[in-house]
Order: C-alpha cells, then sequence, then structure tokens
C-alpha cells in the first residue's frame, strides 16, 4: 500500500471521521464545528485532485490505485476494495469539487442548528467519494445509502414548503429505487457463481461466462428500474422536482450534483458490462423512456414558475439524454454520457447555489415576483446567465455540456435516426425555458411584487463567500470543456475494456438484420 | 512570425480582450472602450497582413478523441473565401468600433458593450477560420451568443429583453437543423473536416443528398434570417445601433451566406432549387414590408432581409451552370462568388446606412419615427452627404459598388431562371422606392419634431467612420479594388469583376432612380404624413404588421406552446403521475395499512378469534381439505 491508496482511503475517511466527531461532540465549540467541517469538505476535493493528477492506469485491470481492506466480511466475498479507473476517476474528481462547493455554501447557510446539518452534509460527502472509490459491488452500494439517507433527513428538516411531503416522497421512492437496484446487484453476484462481490473479477468472469439471456434481461429490467428511479427516469421522476424544491441548496447540490449519477454511473461501470444482453433486450424501451424525460418533461418545465423546481425538471430532462446514451451501447455514446454527467454536475450544482443566491435576493423562488435583478446584482446576473447558458449546451461556458450532449446524439444517429430527430428538439425546449428564466429574474423593469419589496429592502450584488464556490465549479466547468483530453483518454480506454462486451452482442445482434439503422 | 500562428493570435487577441475587460474593467469604461478599440485595431492590422500578406494556410491541432476513432480538431483553413469574409469583418467592425467611442458615450453599459462587440470579433473570426463543422457550430453559436448579449443591451427594456430571447430561439430552431445535417454528414462521410469533405463529395457525388444540403441550410435560415425564420432581425433593431450596423447588417447575418459558400459542394440541384426560391421570396417579402415601417432601423433591417434574400437566391442559382474549380484549388460556384461579392459591397453600403442612421439618432434623441424627423439636409450636411451615397449604392446606381453585384446576380439569374430574374429585378425597383421614402422623408422637408429642429452634426470618432464607409461603398464594386487576392472569388462571379451586362446598366439606373422619382412623387417630404397609408390603409396595416407572420407566432407560443405545456404539466405530471400514480400507490398502501391495523385492536379476544381462524385453516390446508 503506498501513500496514495491512504490518500484515497482518507478522501472517504476523512469526512466520515469528521461527521462522527460531530455526531459525539455536543460540547464542541461553533468555531471548532466549522474548522472540522471545513476540513471535511475540502480535503476530498484536494485528494481528488492529487490523485488525478498522478492517475496512472497500468494496471491490467484498468485501475489505479487499488488496496483493499478486511472488514470482516470476507466469508461473503466482500472487501472493502478501493481503486478508480477511467470511469470512475472524473466522477471521483467530480464528486470533490462539488462537495467542496456544496460545503462551503453550507458554512454560510441559515440552516439552525449548524453542528447536525453540517454533520449530515458530510456523512453525504463521504458516501459519495466511496460509492465512486469503490470496486466492489457491496460497498458501492453501501456508500450510496451512506449519502442517500442523509438526504431525507435534512430535506425534512431543513427544508423549505411541503418540506414533509417532499422527504416523505423522496425517500419511499429512493429507497424503493435502491432497494429494487440491490436485488439486480445482488442477483448478478450470486448468479455468475462467483463467491465475490469484486467488480474486476465478476468482469473477467463473467465475459468468459455470460449469464444466460433470460436472467440477463431480468436483471437488466431490475436494474434499469431501480437505477431509472434513482435518476429520475421518465416516469418515475415525480420525487426529484418536488424533492429538489424542497431541499436545503447545499443538500440538492450534493444530491443532484453528484448522488443522482450513482444509477448511470452503475449502468456503465457494473450493468452494461456484465448483463449486456439484458440491456440489448431492452434497449428500444430505454430510448422511449429517455425520450419522455427529453421531450415531455421538456416541455413540463416550459411551465414552470417556481425556480428551484424549474432547475429540478430540467435536471430530469438532462438525465434523459444520459440514458439516451446508455441505450447506444457504445463507447462514443458511453463517453459522452460521462461527459455529460460531469457537465451536468457541475451545472445544475451551480444552479441551485445561484439560484438560492437569488432567493437571498428576493425572498421567493417564484420567478414572476422577480425582475430587474441585474441593475442590483450585475455579477449574480452574469455568473446565473453562464450557468443557464451552460444547461442550455451553448458552447463556452457550456462546452462540455455540448461535447456531452453532441457525442450522444453522433452515437445515437448510428443506433436509430429518428430518436436524434427528437432528442434534438430539446436543444430549442431548453432554450427557451433558460432564456426566460433569466429574462424574468433578471431582466425588464422589476414586477410588481419585487418592486415593493425593493422599497423595503436593500439588495446588494453577490459576495465574495458566495461568489467562491459558484466560481470554483464554474472554473471547473470551462476548463474541463476547453480541454476535455484531462480526463477524455483514459475514460475512452475503461470504455473500450467495460463495452468490449456489450460492443460483441450488439454486432451479433445486427448481423443478420443488417438493413436498420 | 508564421502565417498560421498570426491568425492563433488574431483569434484569441479579442477573447482576451473580451475577458479583461469583463473581468477587471468592468466600471471603467473609458479605459475599457480605449483597450477594445486598440485590440481592435492590432486586430485589423493583422488581419491586413493576413489577407493582402498573400498567405492562404491550414493548420488544425488534435483536440480530444472519443469512442473508437472519433476526433476532434481545431483547425483553421484560411482561403480566398475566407480572407474575403475576414476583410469584411475586419473593415466593418473597426469602424463601427471607433463609431461606438462616440455614439455610446455616457452610456452605462458602455463597458458591457465593448467587451461584447470583442467577444463577437472573436466569435465571428472563429466562424471565418473554422475548418471544420464541429467547430464551426461552435462559433456559430457563440456568435448567436454575442447577438443575443447585444440586443440585450438596454436590459431594462421588455423589447429588448423580449428581441433578445426571440433571436437566441429562432437561431435555436435553425441550429437544431443545422446540428442534424452536420450528423447527418458524419454519419454519411465519417468526417467534420471541410477539406476532406469536399474532396469525398467530388470523388463520389452519390453520397450527398437533397435532405443533407437543406439540414444544413437550416442553420443559414436562422442565422440570416430567411423565411420563415426571420422574424427575429427586425426585432433585434433594439440593440445599439452599432450592433445594428455591424453584426445585423454587414457580417453575422452575412454568416450563412459565407456558410453555404463553404458547404456549396454539398448542395445537391434539388437543394439548391429550394435555396433559390427560399432567398427570392425572402428578398421580394422584405422589400414590400418595408414600405409599412416608419421606424428607420426597421426600414433598414428589412432592407438587409431583403439583400440577403438576393445573396441566398444567388446561391441558389449558382450551382447550375457547374462551374467547378480545376486543380485542387478552392473553387466556389458563380453563384457563390456573386453572393460574396455582393455580402462585400452590401457589407460595406448597408453598415454606412445604419451607423448614419445611429448618427441621426444620436444627433436627434433617439426617436426613430421617420416622420417625426425631416430636413437634416441642411443640419447634418456630411451624415446627408454619405447617406446619399450609401442610398445610391444600395439601390445599385451605376458605377457605385451596389451596382456591379446587383448586376452579377441579375446576369447569373437571367441566365439561369427566367421567373426568378423578373422577380429580383422587380426587387431592386422596390429598393430604390423604399430608401428614396426613407431618404425624403429623413432629410427633406421641415423638421417634425423638436429633436430634429436642434440637431446637430456628429463628433468626428463618428463622422470619420461615415467616410470612410462611404469611399468604401463607392469603390468597392470594381475589380482593381479587390486586386488579384481573392482569385477564388472575385473572377468567378458570373460577369468577372471588370465588365458587366450591358443591358443591366440601363435598367439599374432606371431602376434607382426612378425608384427615387417615384419616390418623391408619392411621399412628397412637405407632406410629412405617409402617402401609402392614407391612400391604401388596409395595405399599409398588413405591410406595417409584417404581413402578420410575428402575430402567427405569437399566437402559436401565446394559445398553443404555453397551453401545451401549462395543460401537460397539470394532466400528466400532476394529475397523472404524481396524483394518481405516486399519490395512488401511497393511497393503496395506506389502505392496506389501515386494514392491517384494524386487526390490531388490542383486544385479546380478538387476536384469540385470529389465533383460532388461523389454526383451523392451517389445519385445514394440513389436513388436505383446503
Amino acid at each position: 500500500m503506498n501513500s496514495y491508496n491512504i490518500l484515497l482511503l482518507n478522501a472517504i475517511i476523512l469526512p466520515l471521521s469528521m461527521a462522527l466527531i460531530l455526531l459525539v461532540g455536543r460540547k464542541l465549540s461553533l468555531r471548532t464545528v466549522r474548522f472540522l467541517a471545513t476540513a471535511g469538505f475540502f480535503f476530498p476535493a484536494l485528494a481528488s485532485l492529487v490523485l488525478w493528477s498522478n492517475f496512472q492506469p497500468i494496471d491490467p485491470s484498468g485501475y489505479d490505485y487499488l488496496c483493499s481492506f478486511d472488514t470482516g466480511l470476507e466469508g461473503l466475498g466482500i472487501t472493502l476494495k478501493l481503486g478508480l479507473n477511467g470511469l470512475s476517476m472524473p466522477l471521483f474528481v467530480l464528486a470533490g469539487i462539488v462537495g467542496c462547493a456544496a460545503g462551503s455554501y453550507a458554512l454560510q447557510s441559515e440552516a439552525r442548528p449548524q453542528r447536525p446539518y453540517l454533520m449530515l452534509l458530510l456523512f453525504m460527502q463521504s458516501g459519495s467519494m466511496g460509492m465512486f472509490a469503490s470496486v466492489d459491488v457491496f460497498f458501492f452500494y453501501f456508500f450510496h445509502e451512506l449519502a442517500l439517507i442523509p438526504t431525507f433527513i435534512c430535506i425534512g428538516v431543513w427544508g423549505g414548503r411541503d418540506r414533509h411531503i417532499a422527504a416523505m416522497e423522496i425517500a419511499v421512492y429512493l429507497t424503493l429505487g435502491a432497494m429494487i437496484s440491490l436485488v439486480g446487484l445482488l442477483a448478478i453476484c450470486f448468479k455468475s457463481g462467483v463467491d465475490s462481490f469484486d467488480m474486476i473479477t465478476l468482469k473477467s468472469f463473467l465475459s468468459s461466462a455470460p449469464l444466460e439471456g433470460e436472467a440477463q434481461q431480468i436483471i437488466f429490467a431490475l436494474l434499469l428500474f431501480g437505477f431509472g428511479i434513482l435518476v429520475s427516469l421518465f416516469p418515475f421522476y415525480s420525487w426529484a422536482p418536488r424533492g429538489y424544491g424542497a431541499a436545503p441548496t447545499s443538500v440538492a447540490m450534493l444530491h443532484a450534483g453528484v448522488l443522482k449519477k450513482f444509477g448511470l454511473y452503475g449502468l456503465l461501470q457494473v450493468a452494461l458490462p456484465l448483463v449486456p444482453l439484458g440491456a440489448l433486450h431492452w434497449r428500444e424501451e430505454m430510448c422511449w423512456l429517455a425520450l419522455g424525460s427529453v421531450v415531455i418533461i421538456g416541455i413540463v418545465t416550459l411551465a414552470q414558475r417556481d425556480l428551484k423546481q424549474m432547475i429540478g425538471y430540467s435536471s430530469v430532462m438532462h438525465m434523459g439524454y444520459c440514458f439516451l446514451g446508455v441505450a447506444c451501447l457504445s463507447v462514443l455514446g458511453a463517453g459522452g454520457v460521462v461527459i455529460l454527467m460531469v457537465a451536468h454536475g457541475l451545472t445544475v450544482a451551480l444552479l441551485f447555489l445561484l439560484g438560492h443566491v437569488v432567493y437571498r435576493r428576493t425572498d421567493t423562488f417564484n420567478m414572476e415576483d422577480m425582475g430587474g435583478l441585474v441593475r442590483r446584482a450585475p455579477v449574480l446576473a452574469a455568473l446565473f446567465s453562464a450557468a443557464v447558458l451552460a444547461s442550455v449546451a451553448l458552447p463556452g461556458p457550456g462546452l462540455l455540456n455540448f461535447w456531452g450532449e453532441f457525442a450522444i446524439f453522433l452515437a445515437l444517429w448510428d443506433y436509430h435516426v429518428p430518436f436524434v430527430v427528437m432528442a434534438a428538439l430539446g436543444l430549442i425546449i431548453s432554450a427557451v425555458y433558460g432564456l426566460r428564466a433569466i429574462a424574468r429574474i433578471f431582466f425588464g423593469p422589476p414586477s410588481e411584487a419585487f418592486a415593493d419589496y425593493l422599497k423595503h429592502n436593500e439588495v446588494k450584488d453577490i459576495t465574495m463567500a458566495e461568489k467562491l464556490p459558484a466560481l470554483v465549479l464554474l472554473a471547473a466547468l470551462i476548463l474541463t470543456g476547453f480541454w476535455p483530453r484531462l480526463f477524455t483518454d483514459e475514460m475512452n480506454k475503461t470504455l473500450g475494456d467495460n463495452f468490449s462486451p456489450v460492443i460483441a452482442v450488439v454486432s451479433q445482434a445486427e448481423e443478420p438484420d443488417p438493413d436498420r439503422e | 512570425m508564421e502565417a498560421a500562428t498570426l491568425s492563433q493570435i488574431l483569434l484569441l487577441l479579442p477573447l482576451a480582450t473580451a475577458g479583461i475587460i469583463a473581468c477587471f474593467l468592468r466600471r471603467l469604461h473609458r479605459v475599457a472602450s480605449l483597450l477594445s478599440v486598440i485590440s481592435g485595431a492590432v486586430f485589423s492590422i493583422l488581419g491586413l497582413w493576413l489577407i493582402y500578406g498573400g498567405a492562404r494556410f491550414t493548420w488544425a491541432h488534435a483536440w480530444f478523441s472519443l469512442g473508437e476513432g472519433l476526433s476532434f480538431e481545431v483547425g483553421a483553413n484560411f482561403d480566398d473565401l475566407a480572407a474575403l469574409m475576414l476583410l469584411v469583418l475586419i473593415v466593418v467592425g473597426f469602424l463601427v468600433q471607433v463609431f461606438s467611442l462616440g455614439y455610446m458615450k455616457g452610456d452605462p453599459g458602455k463597458a458591457r458593450f465593448f467587451a461584447g462587440l470583442s467577444f463577437f470579433m472573436f466569435s465571428m473570426s472563429g466562424i471565418i477560420l473554422a475548418d471544420n463543422l464541429v467547430l464551426l457550430f461552435i462559433f456559430w453559436e457563440l456568435v448567436g451568443f454575442s447577438s443575443y448579449m447585444l440586443i440585450n443591451h438596454y436590459y431594462d427594456r421588455p423589447s429588448a429583453v423580449s428581441a433578445s430571447k426571440k433571436a437566441f430561439v429562432v437561431n435555436r430552431v435553425g441550429d437544431f437543423g443545422l446540428l442534424l445535417g452536420i450528423l447527418y454528414i458524419y454519419g454519411q462521410f465519417g468526417t467534420f473536416d471541410l477539406v476532406e469533405l469536399e474532396a469525398i463529395a467530388g470523388a463520389r457525388p452519390g453520397m450527398i443528398s437533397t435532405s443533407m444540403g437543406l439540414l444544413l441550410f437550416c442553420g443559414v435560415l436562422g442565422k440570416s434570417a430567411q423565411m420563415p425564420l426571420h422574424v427575429w432581425l427586425p426585432d433585434a433593431m433594439e440593440g445599439p445601433t452599432p450592433i445594428s450596423a455591424l453584426i445585423h447588417a454587414a457580417t453575422m447575418v452575412a454568416a450563412g451566406i459565407y456558410f453555404t459558400a463553404r458547404v456549396h459542394f454539398l448542395m445537391t440541384s434539388g437543394a439548391l432549387q429550394v435555396i433559390l426560391w427560399v432567398g427570392t421570396i425572402t428578398a421580394v417579402f422584405a422589400a414590400l414590408v418595408a414600405f409599412g415601417q416608419k421606424d428607420i432601423k426597421k426600414i433598414l433591417a428589412f432592407s438587409t432581409l431583403s439583400q440577403l434574400g438576393y445573396m441566398v437566391a444567388a446561391l441558389g442559382l449558382g450551382g447550375q451552370d457547374g462551374t467547378r474549380g480545376e486543380g485542387g484549388q478552392l473553387a466556389v460556384t458563380a453563384g457563390a462568388a456573386a453572393a460574396m461579392f455582393h455580402l462585400t459591397t452590401h457589407g460595406f453600403g448597408k453598415a454606412l446606412l445604419f451607423l448614419n442612421a445611429g448618427s441621426i439618432l444620436h444627433a436627434c434623441g433617439h426617436g426613430r419615427d421617420i416622420f417625426q424627423l425631416g430636413g437634416l439636409s441642411s443640419r447634418m450636411k456630411l451624415t446627408f452627404a454619405t447617406f446619399t451615397l450609401g442610398l445610391l449604392a444600395m439601390g445599385g446606381f451605376p458605377f457605385l459598388s451596389g451596382f456591379f453585384s446587383k448586376d452579377a446576380i441579375l446576369h447569373l439569374a437571367k441566365e439561369e431562371n427566367f421567373p426568378v430574374y423578373i422577380i429580383l429585378l422587380v426587387t431592386a425597383a422596390l429598393t430604390g422606392l423604399y430608401l428614396g421614402r426613407l431618404y425624403l422623408v429623413t432629410f427633406f422637408g421641415k423638421p417634425r419634431s423638436h429633436q430634429a429642429e436642434s440637431a446637430e452634426e456628429t463628433g468626428l470618432s463618428m463622422t470619420v467612420p461615415l467616410l470612410v464607409l462611404g469611399v468604401l461603398s463607392a469603390i468597392g464594386g470594381y475589380g482593381w479594388f479587390f486586386g488579384d487576392f481573392f482569385e477564388g472569388i472575385i473572377p468567378r462571379q458570373p460577369t468577372g469583376g471588370s465588365s458587366f451586362g450591358t443591358y443591366t446598366i440601363v435598367s439599374g439606373s432606371l431602376l434607382s432612380l426612378g425608384g427615387i422619382l417615384i419616390a418623391w412623387w408619392v411621399w412628397n417630404p412637405q407632406r410629412g404624413t405617409d402617402a401609402l397609408e392614407a391612400k391604401l390603409p388596409g395595405l399599409f396595416r398588413a405591410l406595417a404588421a409584417r404581413l402578420y407572420i410575428d402575430d402567427a407566432y405569437d399566437w402559436y407560443v401565446k394559445k398553443v406552446q404555453d397551453p401545451f405545456s401549462q395543460g401537460l404539466s397539470f394532466l400528466l405530471d400532476r394529475l397523472l403521475i404524481h396524483g394518481l400514480m405516486v399519490r395512488g400507490v401511497a393511497g393503496i398502501v395506506g389502505l392496506l395499512g389501515i386494514l392491517g391495523r384494524s386487526l390490531h385492536l388490542g383486544s385479546i379476544h380478538a387476536y384469540v378469534y385470529w389465533f383460532a381462524a388461523g389454526a383451523l385453516i392451517l389445519g385445514a390446508i394440513a389436513f388436505g381439505i383446503l
């Protein structure tokens, strides 16, 4: 074990231990609490960047920093095995950066008492780092749950309007999704006959002795359903806008930015390589549901008045693109999905953050009661516009988003052209709601309600403390957009390995039917 | 220094300027504007060096790759076509920057304005240089963004806000098609590189299809504001007037023409036929609607639309005579050459007219109704003189620039498609007529408002650009003006650049002069009211409402799209999925819970009965009765 392994382990353990200290340390002064929390939020980001800069997956498994720790579950084939490959590395860094931004915003939040709030966020942070660093299917799931449960509590305690209903709905829904996907994951592990939850072992074993077709179909259906709920695939999305609408900002940032990617990551890292025939079987259904997410939810987004809900719906829509990319069953499509996951993670976190910064200045999330804010807050307007334009995939701030969508469209063109045409409609729809939102909040004369509010309150531009996390997210987005090679080369390699069984299955299926586009 | 390196500096300089202004100089308006103009000057020198240094080059760097073998590149392809477009951008761009120094004086958003201007120069030069379709699409969208931002300059005005939104969304509609076209091309040819594409398409013409060309042309419909996506351009006049001159008259809206000329080898004759008619209809439609406008900038905007229609029609004419290049040289069709030629002369002329309008608005307190102006010929002599020049050049007065380029297009149309020729000829007459109306009402007669009475000539930074553009609109049509630096374009246009079809000398002079004379007869400036409005109010109303096309779109958004999204949101999202499915399931689970709870009454008797019943059932099963 070398120092990088320890760094990797600590990226997970440190926020976890900070959370535990906050849990037991009732007597800690507020200063100490904040200091510990800051350490817990910032360390994973730094660790992930260091690990990223030294990333050299020369191991034949495609992983770097592999290490395992005995947890006493060896008898069940479970070890805490950590490692990063080209697919998990970018998401691991995403989790670090979004966590750091969400944490630093949480430190300035109005949520009281602060200690439990920060504690729960630290649990989330630890879980989301662990989920991408796990090579063991069990711990992959475990860390996700570790992050998920604090989400419900935070929404229920510190949420906004309708927080109890929203917390209830999101808790029931996501627990259901997680359970179903757990059944699918367990089924793979047990059906394979390998006495191990290790993804590397499973992959090598199942590539030589794949499961029979019917079992694959059932397992993939379970995974698609379970992960679909977790990633708010149409029509299982209704928890997302309401949950995010009620969630405290940092929780929404962490969940929508990072945690939600669990399902897609699971599909790319686990489901497709292990049960490719199942994926092939459900391909078309997946496309239709994804198109539902893009087009129908896109149109529903147009009707939203509440800023936060609008961001929630738009995030459902973008997840639809990701599912489309998964359904391409090609390295290109999957690459597009990873890029879009990173891009969307940064963008949606930025939007939730700036949305709340707007809320602090307008005292409402209803966009019809805003207007003309640019006069008071020009920098906020510029940052918010950049975030919205990024989410509508305008090259520039949203160059990374553009690459993701573009790659997905290209891959989908190979599969079925009419799907591309329908999916590309989303470009127009998102432009309409994005620009409407900018215009309603910032431009034109203030609405009556806001003009009234302005009479009694002083509204200032975004403060430095609010600006910093936003700038970190925006800088990460722009940097990776202009220089995608920072992660794409390794990502292509890993996806190429992961997808070799998928490609084999697809080309086999297409051979007797060459007419299909 | 190598030409390729120079072009990289050329590209990045305005971007850096925009970045510096946006980050550090937001409040230092004076410094910001000076920095922008200085960087514009350096940009122009570099660009002219590239154009007239005769350097024609390509370079490409790998960007990143995805999937199996798909790689993206950043690259430039600087040929005669790019050089000509860059010339227009440099000349108009720099003059507009100088003009803006005076025009934007005292504007609270001056720094933002100049940052936007620099950003526009960056993204437009990106379109010009890009050597592959993906890069081109990226810059294409960025140009759209700069246009959005600059139209929205006066963000307090609801009209500016909605105009900017409209411009962006309508362009996105076009880009939807363009993106599909790019995907289609990659699916067919396996490359985005324009030079490679030309080679493949030339060798195997069977691989191109009409729908491919038309999908690409969708992007042009948006950016160059052709029917039916023309609606954003007149509204875009809400932006500051220098922006209207640069972006919405001379360069960005012409990017569609440039793009089509770039990809002309992907156009089948079927696609060209559609392009031809779209352009022709736009030309005559816009010319007609111009008569219904009283706003000086809107009249000019419709004139731009009409001239863009001319260029698009020329592009559509082009392929039919099959002038393909020889020996690997850049080869555009005669029509594309004529379109680019007209783009150049129109760029100078229309920028001049818009800057003149800006000068007038600046002097008259920004009231844009021409019937509130009047009598400016004596008060603003220089503006009057340059406007006259621009007007004549635009109207096709013999031996001024617009005459030659219009002549080239008409000449080609006469050979290729007679109905189109007739329509374009009529449009030429209408052009003289509506410009004559604008000219007479604005400059002659008595001043019709207080502001017009006290108008004074504007300052040097505004008048010098007018003079330069005036000279260019006068001489910009002669072959010697272009020298032999644009061999791939200018000599290829149908009249060859030096000679011209003699029959159009007569028609051209008759049309432009006749137009102005008729205009004098119809819109006598002494009256100060619109004769058309008085005599034919029904027709005028229809023209003023732009033949109700904008209303149709508004109706669609208000009565179809919004209610549909509201309805879907309510019925599907709230009622069906959230209400019925989620709540329904929750309700069933809740009911089961109530039922279950009702079994647990907490009374020993009840439990004993349940126990007995259970034992009985189990027993029955055990004995095989059930």
